[in-house]
């Protein structure tokens, strides 16, 4: 096998990490976004006359619960290219 | 030579030992509902046994997709290669961890399904409907882990330490990204079954709201399958 180099190493090590950044990064949104979408399902449920509000304010929470996967997915990207 | 063709046998393991768990609870979960509505309506025996067993078959999905993988991974034990050993390795950790949270998100909707039947058995068709809706976009997540899993068992790159472990990242990228949107679609999609259960007529407006919903959780699961096929392809 031929030698690695240190470089070689930091590299790669980054890619592994890009890799666990972004799988653990998806979990807590994913699972965030379901409870807001969820409860606001149930919420329609009882009362249908405030759909569009209700539908708005779903939309928001969750764009706000995405936010922290953004933040792996930039740091996953930075892992991969600027490293 | 042994070492290289342990890890595809490992990952074989991995891949069928993870991706049951998931299921396994998902099945729990609908078949525990309904017994709870067997003993309120004993009457609609038939009908609530016919959509328990709909329910899991839905939910099963994710463990048969595991189980292909598995097979095709011990098809493969006799590599020589190290970098294609560990690649196998992370096809079997992306279908594996990637199946957990599709199985217990199918689980989730059909165990408010069956609550719901018990509550009300004539509502049963247009709850068994709903449920399929809500179970087969929970799936989504899994087709993802799917399709990396198998570019990594097909491309199986033979290169360096760099692409040896892009590949491992690319298979736990998409095996992790995939457990939280599968649990997310499915809470969704339980809540929508439950709305649904409550007052059948505003079936209309909760899928309508349920499928914006889960479109968006589902978000997190493209970014984890965009950063592993950048990781497969690019690096």
């Amino acid at each position: 096998m031929e030698m690695i180099t240190g470089e070689q190493l930091i590299k790669a090590l980054a890619l592994l990490a890009a890799g666990l950044s972004m799988g653990l990064g998806a979990v807590g949104p994913g699972i965030g976004e379901g409870f807001v979408g969820g409860k606001a399902c149930e919420s329609i449920g009882r009362r249908p006359d405030e759909a569009n509000l209700i539908t708005k304010t779903m939309i928001i929470g969750q764009a706000i619960s995405e936010t922290t996967g953004i933040y792996a997915l930039v740091v996953a990207l930075i892992l991969i290219f600027v490293v | 030579m042994l070492v290289s063709s342990l890890f595809s046998v490992i990952g074989s393991g991995i891949a069928m030992g993870l991706g049951s768990i998931g299921s396994a609870v998902g099945e729990g979960m609908i078949a525990m509902s309904a017994v709870d509505s067997l003993g309120r309506q004993p009457k609609a025996s038939p009908k609530i046994l016919r959509i328990m067993i709909i329910a899991q078959a839905v939910t099963e999905t994710a463990a048969i997709f595991a189980l292909v993988i598995s097979l095709l991974l011990l098809f493969q034990a006799g590599t020589d290669s190290l970098f294609k050993g560990v690649t196998y390795l992370s096809a079997g950790l992306a279908i594996g961890l990637g199946t957990i949270g599709a199985g217990l998100g199918a689980g989730l909707p059909g165990a408010a399904a069956m609550k719901g039947i018990g509550k009300q058995p004539k509502n049963s068709d247009v709850l068994t409907v709903h449920m399929i809706i809500g179970q087969a976009v929970t799936q989504t997540s899994t087709i993802f882990a799917l399709t990396v899993s198998l570019i990594l068992i097909m491309l199986a790159p033979d290169g360096g330490l760099l692409k040896m472990a892009a590949c491992l990242g690319a298979g736990l990228a998409m095996g992790f990204g995939a457990v939280g949107p599968g649990i997310g679609d499915g809470l969704v999609a339980r809540f929508a079954n439950l709305g649904v259960a409550r007052d059948p007529r505003n079936m209309g407006l909760l899928t309508r709201t349920m499928i914006i919903g889960q479109a968006i959780t589902e978000t997190t699961d493209i970014y984890a399958m965009v950063v592993s096929l950048i990781l497969i392809f690019v690096i």
